[in-house]
């Protein structure tokens, strides 16, 4: 438990305490002041009381402890809680595992190890540091400064240690040091002997050493094996236990560094989980590194070299297709054996010219599987495919030794041989270990395979350096030439099973990966060097740090074989080594490892958190304590000069206290607010019905809600369409988007809609909503005069709406006709024009159709003839408002208006198509 | 009660001393009187100086009327100069004349320029009110009223204004505690108008010297409310308006039972100094409406009256 202040220097302002308390001494609190004309009498009274001239003591005291705290509070203390018990002078020896599965948490880890020393040099202890990744030298008992400087320093190795060396150490140093005490800062994880340095533990504590082991709440989950395949890059993630999380996403990014793709993966109840890529397969070759979300260690990372990238290849197979037997073609073997890491395409059946076409879609290897003699153009197409960089990838066959062309690593010979045959006094061939100059290098040859037909090359000079592969006999299997910037390559055996076994052996597949990682302008090279440089070494290029982060590699690295297959360690972490355009990835974990979760209580270790918790900042509580203290101390004073009564003190606490709890019911009240709306809103869209804006005129209001209600009942008796119940909406609060018709009668009186409103039903008007604005003002309203009110209002309102050009209904516009055939829109009034959206001009037959439509619905109808007004009626259905000039026909013409409105909003220009019927029917006719 | 903290203030706190060493500011005065006046007016208004008869025939100097000579009455009484002009014989009565002279005193000593939150108005304003709005229903009952020691009781339409003038005029004499040292006609009747925080024994000195000569009268007593409840609590510095005096009081709420007690006792002696020389005593609280001292006032004066 450590006490620290973020300004020790404000500590000094405790200095000024006994100032303030001769200040507070001699300054009492100053009385009310009462100006009283019978004062006389109260002279006569001669009553003694003592006054107190002096400020008592415990006020004097509260007064005191609030400047106290203040200062306090202003010098930032915080208390850091630490696990380990406190020290009593014994050496202490600290040991952290700096693996990479340490790396996520390693700030919290150093922070609690830098505290425990701390602590231990305050109680003057020495302290030793024994980091696992340098357990070479022996750890010696340094200061706290030292040792504080070292933890700095200190920074997670991208491997996972091997703490036998860290073991022995930890022995010597229990053996110098008896009744020493052990912090084990572990990472948690079984992998680099933490059974044996548990055991190293345990027979020190046997020896009389206390021993703490502390570990970090952060469980490692890591990424293995990444896997580009012709289906999607995929990769395998591990964690070390359950509680490590069950989802999460891997990123993938490329050699620059940026994000190409995340992928999101679910271990669900399993062991393993697998995030896989779904990328063109262009994006996916570009992928350099994948990295597991919210994991800063190198076991979270995975590296992708250019052996991992997917090729793209092109199977062209001389023999005629036979897609009864495919077991008996080239292609189906090449197609098999390609398809893990490569992605496979084959000519177009019935293509005229196979082979060009296949370049045309730039593959990196074109696989020839028995082509004899290729047509000129294509030759000249695959001779420039292989100049400008491509792999040409040949297997040899009847065509093929029957006579083949230039491009061919060697010459061959006319006729190929034939072992261990019916007349042949040899026995299959079985296959040579690879040289170390071959890209093969390293594939271990299976006993079972062997050749029993192959082409012959011709013996010539170079013939050695071209062979990649060889038979037991030296003759050679698969031969290889630069030509250009690419390469030639040439299986001297079929494709298919019938001259040897290979094509079905693991071993063909290998090789054929191989190649394809080897394929481009590497490989060219690689074909150079084989024939100077037998081991060619691979530096380190760049390196991951022990947190994830790919950087210059660190001095130790060294250099690795080209076979290298040993995992990260310290003298190979894991990156990139090689050439730059070719790098070869070492994985910080190997395919097949596993995390593995160390079993401290196995081991007989009692494992404690890193800390007891975060450092509490005490400068609130202090804060407030000064706060309630002058709360307090207000209180007093006012009680003292009387302005309040005993009760008082009470209810001023209890507001107090309110004010404190009172954020709580707020965030309550905040969260039911939507959820009425949306009960609304679900309403609404749930059932199609008409709306109208709620003008704030109460009588309006009720007018408009009584014509909807009145014209869905009309809707829903003639019509197909059946209304819920009208609604009356606010723009400004409500949203619009479930009302494909709103009804606005406009009140002159009322406040325009604010800024947002009106963009709110732009946007609605956008969104294909139709406003019906009904100015109700056709009596009042003089053509040419002065705008009335109303229409002024409406003109200020759609200032600030885009809204399109408008024209009188014209006849022939289809909401004229989309339910009755009607001359115009009539309300309470039948003078009023009724405006909508222009129409283009028709100029061709204007005369003649019936009709004319736009695609879309006019956003806007503007009215002056009171609609609702007319369409009202009370439940038993009496009209509320006499017309002008009235009679039952007007109120019927003005429902049928109503009617035909919702009914265009409804249906579009769909009624513009049926009034066509009957020409079409005519021409049909005809 | 949980009523909020009591104020008090004698009109500007910043002037307070001065006002104590000066008495009321007379440029203050005036500038209230036009209010007092209309006030007083209103409340004056408000009470109907009762049907008392007093215009009928009786002792006095000026002419009332004739009437006809009555069988059996004085020969002496008989106006021979109207009777030689008719043949019936006619006696000239004269008005009756009651001697009653009223003297008005209202105390405008620093004590009454004082006003708690309580109260509707300060002290003085109440008795300025409440005494010119007297005078004008007595004026108008036919009385005479004067400033005791500033004018001679005098019968206008406009008395208010006359008498309002003649405070306004009057000078730092008129502001003392008491009312002048002067024996008061036969007859006339005296309204003391004041706190009456003075010392008891030197108001009953002064009473006796007013009545001297058989004058009657009343004694109004304005108080501020929280003169009566003393509503204070907690550590509160009492300041005098009159001596600057001060007290200190640690817990003031712990004066209050006896200070109650101080002032009844006060009162008592008070009322003991009037009932000596017959005077009547009213209290007044100035958080109650002035035309209801008005009225009970009048009503006791004419009561008064024809006691007398």
């Amino acid at each position: 438990m450590g006490l620290a202040f973020a300004a020790p220097l404000a500590l000094l302002g405790l200095l000024a305490l006994p100032a303030i308390y001769l200040l507070l001494r001699v300054t009492p609190p100053r009385p009310r002041e009462i100006v009283f004309p019978p004062i006389r009498l109260l002279f006569d009274l001669l009553r003694r009381e003592e006054t107190p001239s002096r400020t008592p003591w415990w006020l004097l005291a509260l007064r005191l402890a609030i400047a106290g705290l203040a200062v306090l509070a202003m010098a930032g203390p915080a208390v850091t809680p630490t696990a380990t018990a406190s020290f009593s002078g014994a050496p202490l020896l600290i040991a952290i595992d700096d693996g990479w599965p340490a790396a996520s948490d390693f700030d919290a880890r150093l922070e609690a190890a830098r505290a425990i020393a701390a602590d231990a040099t305050r109680s003057g202890a020495s302290v030793a540091l024994l980091p696992m990744s340098e357990a070479e030298a022996a750890p010696a008992l340094q200061d706290g400064g030292e040792i504080d400087e070292r933890l700095r320093a200190l920074a997670p190795q991208p491997y996972i240690p091997d703490r036998a060396a860290a073991a022995t150490r930890l022995s010597e140093f229990v053996a110098a040091h008896p009744h020493t005490r052990l912090v084990w800062i572990a990472d948690g994880l079984e992998q680099g002997g933490a059974k044996d340095f548990a055991k190293a533990l345990n027979s020190a504590a046997a020896a009389g050493a206390k021993v703490d082991t502390l570990t970090g709440a952060h469980i490692p989950r890591a990424l293995l094996s990444p896997q580009n395949t012709a289906a999607g890059l995929e990769v395998d993630i591990a964690r070390a236990s359950p509680e490590a999380g069950s989802s999460g996403s891997v990123s993938a990014y490329d050699a620059q560094g940026r994000v190409l793709a995340q992928s999101r993966f679910d271990f669900g109840s399993g062991e393993t989980a697998k995030a896989r890529f779904d990328l063109p397969i262009e994006l996916r070759n570009e992928a350099a590194l994948l990295r597991l979300d919210g994991e800063a260690s190198a076991g979270a990372a995975a590296l992708l070299d250019g052996r991992s990238k997917v090729r793209r290849v092109a199977v062209l197979s001389g023999t005629s297709a036979d897609l009864a037997q495919p077991l008996l073609e080239p292609q189906y073997y090449l197609q098999k054996a390609f398809a893990p890491f490569a992605e496979v395409r084959e000519p177009r059946p019935g293509a005229a010219d196979p082979l060009p076409g296949l370049i045309a879609e730039q593959p990196n290897i074109v696989a020839l599987a028995d082509v004899g003699v290729l047509p000129q153009d294509a030759h000249e197409a695959l001779v420039r495919f292989v100049e400008e960089g491509g792999l040409l990838l040949r297997f040899a066959g009847a065509r093929l030794a029957n006579g083949g062309d230039d491009l061919t690593p060697v010459r061959l010979r006319r006729s190929g041989r034939v072992l261990g045959g019916a007349m042949s006094w040899d026995t299959p061939k079985k296959l040579a270990p690879f040289e170390p100059s071959s890209p093969f290098y390293g594939l271990t040859v299976p006993d079972e395979v062997t050749v029993t037909r192959q082409v012959l090359a011709e013996p010539e000079p170079g013939l050695p350096a071209k062979t990649w592969a060889a038979l037991t006999d030296g003759t050679p299997l698969v031969t290889a030439e630069r030509r250009g910037r690419g390469l030639v390559v040439l299986f001297h055996v079929s494709a298919d099973a019938a001259w040897s076994n290979l094509p079905i052996s693991g071993l063909f597949v290998d090789m054929l990966h191989r190649i394809a990682a080897d394929s481009g302008e590497a490989a060219a090279r690689r074909a150079e060097d084989g024939a100077r440089n037998d081991a060619p070494a691979l530096a380190p290029l760049v390196t991951l740090d022990g947190r994830g982060r790919l950087g210059a590699p660190p001095p130790s690295a060294r250099p690795i074989a080209g076979d290298y297959d040993g995992g990260a360690r310290r003298d190979h972490p894991p990156g990139f080594y090689g050439a730059a355009d070719a790098p070869v990835a070492v994985q910080p974990l190997r395919p097949g490892d596993e995390l593995r979760a160390f079993d401290f209580a196995g081991q007989g270790l009692s494992v404690a958190p890193l800390r007891a918790g975060a450092p509490i900042d005490l400068r609130p509580f202090l804060l407030a304590l000064v706060f309630l203290g002058l709360l307090a101390d207000w209180l007093i004073l006012l009680m003292m000069s009387g302005a309040l009564r005993r009760a008082a003190p009470i209810v001023v606490g209890a507001l107090c206290a309110l004010a404190v709890l009172g954020a709580a019911p707020e965030q309550t009240h905040a969260k039911d607010a939507p959820s009425i709306a949306t009960t609304r809103d679900r309403e609404a869209a749930l059932t199609t019905r008409l709306a109208y804006v709620v003008s704030g005129d109460a009588r309006v209001d009720e007018t408009s809600r009584l014509g909807l209600e009145a014209l869905s009942r009309a809707l829903n008796q003639r019509t197909s369409f059946a209304p819920g119940p009208p609604v009356g909406v606010d723009p400004a609060r409500d949203e619009l988007a479930f009302y494909p018709m709103l009804y606005w009668p406009i009140v002159a009186g009322a406040p325009l809609p604010s800024a947002q409103a009106i963009a709110k039903i732009g946007v609605y008007l956008k969104q294909g909503g139709t406003i019906v604005f009904d100015t109700r003002d056709a009596l009042t309203a003089h053509e040419g005069g002065a705008p009335t009110p109303e229409t002024q209002w409406l003109r200020d309102l759609t200032r600030h709406l885009d809204i399109p050009p408008l024209e009188v209904t014209p006849r022939d516009h289809v909401i004229t006709k989309t339910f009755y055939l009607l001359d115009g829109f009539y309300g309470r009034t039948i003078n009023g024009k009724t405006w909508v959206e222009a129409l283009p001009r028709d100029s061709k037959d204007d005369s003649t159709r019936p009709v004319r439509a736009t695609d879309s619905v006019s956003s806007v109808v503007i009215t002056s003839n009171d609609l609702a007004a007319a369409w009202a009626a009370d439940r038993n259905g009496q009209p509320l408002y006499t017309l002008t000039p009235g009679g039952a026909r007007q109120r019927e013409l003005a429902i049928r208006g109503g009617v035909n409105l919702v009914m265009y909003t409804l249906t579009g220009n769909y009624k513009s198509d049926q009034v066509h019927v009957r020409d079409l029917l005519e021409r049909l006719g005809q | 009660m949980a009523g909020p903290a009591v104020s008090t203030r004698a009109f500007e706190a910043s002037e307070r001393l001065a006002a104590s060493a000066r008495g009321i500011d007379a440029a203050g005065l005036a500038s209230r009187l036009p209010d007092i006046v209309i006030r007083a007016r209103e409340v004056a208004a408000t009470v109907v100086h009762g049907a008392h008869g007093r215009r009928r025939a009786g002792t006095g100097e000026n002419f009332w009327q004739f009437r006809s000579f009555g069988a059996g009455e004085s020969a002496h009484r008989i106006d021979w100069r109207r009777s030689a002009r008719d043949d019936r014989l006619f006696v000239r009565e004269r008005e009756w004349e009651a001697a009653h002279s009223y003297f008005l005193w209202m105390d405008c000593s620093p004590s009454m320029a004082f006003v708690s939150s309580l109260a509707l108005e300060p002290k003085l304003d109440r008795a300025l009110t409440l005494g010119l709005a007297l005078s004008d229903v007595l004026m108008r009952g036919g009385e005479r009223v004067g400033l005791l020691g500033l004018t001679q009781p005098i019968s206008t339409r406009d008395i208010i204004e006359r008498l309002a003038q003649a405070l306004l005029s009057a000078g730092a004499a008129a502001r003392g505690e008491l009312p002048g040292a002067a024996a008061l006609p036969a007859g006339a009747k005296a309204l003391l108008i004041s706190d009456f925080l003075c010392d008891p024994q030197a108001l009953a000195e002064r009473l006796t010297t007013l009545a001297a000569n058989g004058a009657a009268g009343a004694l109004l007593m304005i108080a501020d409310p929280v003169e009566e409840t003393f509503p204070f609590e907690g550590e509160t510095l009492f300041l005098d308006t009159d001596s600057g005096a001060q007290l200190h009081a640690g817990r003031a709420q712990a004066w209050r039972e006896a200070y109650v007690e101080r002032l009844a006792r006060h009162r008592d002696e008070i009322v003991k100094a009037a009932a000596n020389v017959g005077f009547s005593l009213h209290v007044h609280r100035t958080d109650r409406p002035a035309a209801e001292a008005a009225l009970s006032l009048s009503f006791a004066l004419t009561s008064g009256l024809e006691r007398v």
